[in-house]
């Protein structure tokens, strides 16, 4: 076992950090408050290369592996970079633009993947559905085969980038009477004739991340939009959980480098009877919580994305565990963050109560902990 | 980055496996009921047993922790807690100690027959109401023409009841200022006391006592040190620590092991009680922690061989979550075997009584917590 970085992927992840603080993160507190997208960042992660980081160089991408795309996404946590940004990137690169390179033809690749990855177009993904979560099986949207075109009907639900996508990966049953094996991907373009998004939805945290419905009304696309075969879109959504379980677990990861620097600083600065809090034993013990999270945490998002760069198949079960860990097992730190800054824990100005916030959504997005632990004792 | 183990770091586990039938599994089931003399016997025949593979001089010349080491004693851990402990305190702390900082002499004397488990080690820290770090020790030897006149008490001290040398940690006056030491001392020493075996709740095929020591005399090549700090103490605490994590993640596997067969095998409403997601999902739970320790308790000992600068504080971080985790895993495996766990004997209600030991031995859960926040302060300007 080797638990090493290389030197390149060290530097390149403080390249990172230094890039997001003095580019992104002077910009998370107004557009959170506001609960408004950061175009402007969202810009600059495509320049410096992030948003298409593991795409090949003829495709805008800098043919990284899946370990120096995790980096990044925990660089960025680190750095203090909100996790609306983050989750809007992760939808964005992983979700939408890496379905599109892995599953699409020559032609769709080249027509999406550079646009996406410098940032000049946004991508999502369309697969919940008000009534179909984690069981996408029941999912009701259903894409109807007319001479050489699909017509798409059906509502998205809880879609990352969806009132602001310019390119949207759908997903609809294609089968009749078919469940998994039913299920088609298809690209969709803004604008497209009956393809509307739905009112930006108020969150409690990730609120730079725009987030609505999307609504098929007789959405009409070219026949060359399918993304694969018919009936192989299940299999795409579940290539995207690869991505999930690292990529997008590893900005939480981060943010939890970030609360406990704040922390650490915050405990040092502040006095109370007579010396620093620091020097208490019950806020020495906080940070610990903190530490020993964020230490067991890590370990467990690179082993989802060395096992990738070694060509393995995602192994379900340690996903899973990693999900469930960080979902779950991140609240205790994250609230002991707000609690050892007392009352300015509470307020707005003292960046552990976005945290807070941001934080509450790793239990539940991408397959909640209840589907992690469903998953974990079946394959166990 | 690698996540798979290399041959060289799975093969002594595979052999120790191999080592273990059923019978001797058997036997070893009893170990909690034998007596100090009965318990001697056993592990002299187990540490016998296991020098033939090479574990018992893993890790002894740099003093260091690594992966391979870490996934051996994991195993013996889950297959007799009460034997890795006895096992280890003598290979891993009292070996240690001598292979680090003892004299070649000494070396040829007690390390050469303990490598081969002919003879059991303890090591005698800590004392009565004092912790060992932040106040000097009360016991002392004072050197006079014959070598060293050693007195003071010991409290809690693994393997004293059955050890053939046990290593007490003292200081020296004489000079400017007291200095630490180890003082070796050979059972039957004139002048060394030792005390009855401790009941305890858990590990209970474990030794333990008190001892004693009053104007016992050893010869000078017989200490180790002075040393010029609290360095060496300190590090046998450390490799106390680096025992103890690894005896949490065998008490995990074996509790997650047991609970896992008997949540297959139990049958409620027609179904296996697995097929229930109050049992399913605690079980998931369970091997989560067990897994997200596994890697912690990998990435310590990792970090420790390569001399990493956040090492230590890893360390702790591994202790805590392996100890704590085990404890709740325990907790969750006896729940899971319902009325059978709560029989004494099965592996989960040890596994629970067990568990608890490895957050008070070693430097607890709360000494380390405070060194992890105090490393965490100490990284930020």
């Amino acid at each position: 076992m080797d638990f090493s970085f290389t030197e390149e992927q060290v530097m390149f992840k403080e390249q990172v950090i230094r890039f997001a603080k003095k580019e992104i993160v002077p910009r998370v507190e107004e557009h959170d408050l506001k609960g408004e997208f950061d175009f402007q960042s969202f810009r600059k992660l495509g320049e410096f290369g992030i948003l298409g980081l593991h795409f090949p160089e003829e495709l805008g991408g800098s043919n990284a592996d899946v370990v120096t795309t995790v980096l990044a996404g925990e660089a960025l946590g680190e750095a203090g970079v909100d996790g609306g940004l983050t989750l809007a990137y992760g939808a964005h690169t992983f979700l939408c633009a890496d379905t599109i390179f892995a599953h699409g033809t020559d032609a769709q690749r080249e027509k999406y993947i550079p646009r996406l990855a410098s940032g000049e177009l946004i991508g999502c993904m369309g697969l919940t559905e008000p009534g179909a979560g984690s069981d996408v099986a029941s999912m009701t949207t259903r894409a109807e085969k007319r001479g050489d075109r699909y017509v798409l009907n059906g509502t998205k639900m809880f879609i990352t980038n969806g009132p602001i996508a310019d390119v949207a990966v759908v997903y609809g049953k294609t089968g009749k009477d078919e469940k998994h094996a039913g299920i088609s991907a298809f690209i969709v373009e803004k604008g497209t004739p009956g393809f509307s998004a739905g009112k930006n939805l108020i969150k409690m945290g990730v609120r730079t991340s725009h987030t609505s419905e999307l609504i098929l009304e007789d959405c009409e696309i070219p026949e060359e939009n399918l993304i694969g075969l018919e009936g192989s879109g299940f299999l795409m959504a579940m290539q995207t959980v690869e991505w999930d379980r690292s990529a997008l677990l590893a900005p939480f990861v981060g943010a939890m480098t970030y609360v406990l620097k704040k922390c650490a600083q915050y405990a040092k600065e502040r006095y109370q009877f007579g010396r620093p809090i620091s020097h208490f034993q019950a806020i020495k013990h906080k940070l610990a919580e903190i530490k020993i999270f964020m230490e067991a945490a890590r370990p467990l998002v690179y082993r989802i994305a060395w096992c990738k760069d070694q060509g393995r198949p995602l192994n379900h079960l340690e996903a899973a565990i990693a999900k469930l860990f960080i979902g779950d097992w991140s609240l205790k730190p994250a609230n002991e963050a707000v609690t050892l800054h007392g009352g300015y824990g509470y307020c707005h100005e003292y960046e552990v109560e976005r945290c807070f916030r941001d934080s509450r959504l790793a239990p539940i997005g991408g397959g909640t902990s209840e589907i992690q632990k469903k998953i974990i004792s079946k394959l166990m | 980055m690698n996540f798979d183990f290399e041959d060289t770091e799975r093969g002594l586990c595979d052999k120790i496996k191999d080592l273990f039938d059923t019978d001797s599994m058997a036997l070893l089931a009893q170990l909690e009921q034998q007596d100090s003399a009965d318990i001697r016997d056993t592990v002299l025949g187990w540490l016998n047993t296991l020098a033939q593979t090479g574990y018992l001089e893993l890790g002894l010349d740099k003093g260091k922790d690594n992966i391979g080491l870490k996934i051996a004693q994991e195993t013996l851990a889950s297959i007799s807690p009460s034997l890795f402990l006895s096992v280890e305190v003598s290979a891993r702390i009292f070996g240690r100690l001598v292979e680090v900082h003892g004299s070649p002499e000494l070396k040829a004397d007690i390390l050469s027959p303990l490598k081969e488990g002919r003879i059991i080690g303890a090591v005698a820290l800590s004392e009565e109401g004092m912790s060992i770090e932040n106040n000097p020790l009360n016991t002392a030897g004072v050197q006079d023409s014959r070598g060293y006149l050693v007195s003071g008490s010991k409290a809690h001290v693994v393997n004293a009841p059955i050890a053939d040398w046990i290593a007490v940690a003292g200081t020296v006056s004489g000079g400017a200022e007291a200095r630490h030491a180890f003082f070796l001392v050979k059972k039957d020493s004139k002048g060394l006391n030792i005390g009855e075996r401790l009941s305890t709740l858990g590990y209970n095929g474990v030794t333990t006592s008190a001892i004693s020591l009053e104007n016992c005399t050893l010869p000078s090549n017989h200490v180790i040190g002075p040393f010029e700090d609290m360095g060496p103490i300190l590090d046998v605490r450390t490799w106390e620590d680096q025992i103890l994590t690894a005896a949490g993640l065998g008490l995990m596997r074996t509790c997650f092991d047991a609970a896992l067969n008997y949540a297959r095998n139990h049958t409620s409403g027609g179904k296996p009680i697995i097929a229930y997601q109050e049992i399913g999902f605690k079980l998931a739970e369970m091997l989560t922690l067990f897994q997200t320790a596994q890697l912690l308790a990998y990435r310590a000992g990792w970090m420790a061989d390569t001399g990493d600068r956040e090492a230590a504080s890893i360390a702790h971080c591994a202790k805590v979550f392996c100890a704590e985790s085990a404890e709740e895993i325990a907790s969750h495996a006896l729940q899971i075997l319902g009325g059978h766990g709560f029989i004494h004997g099965n592996p989960a209600e040890e596994g629970y009584r067990d568990a608890k030991y490895l957050q008070i031995a070693g430097t607890s859960s709360e000494i380390s917590r405070v060194k992890i926040g105090d490393a965490v302060l100490s990284s930020v300007g």
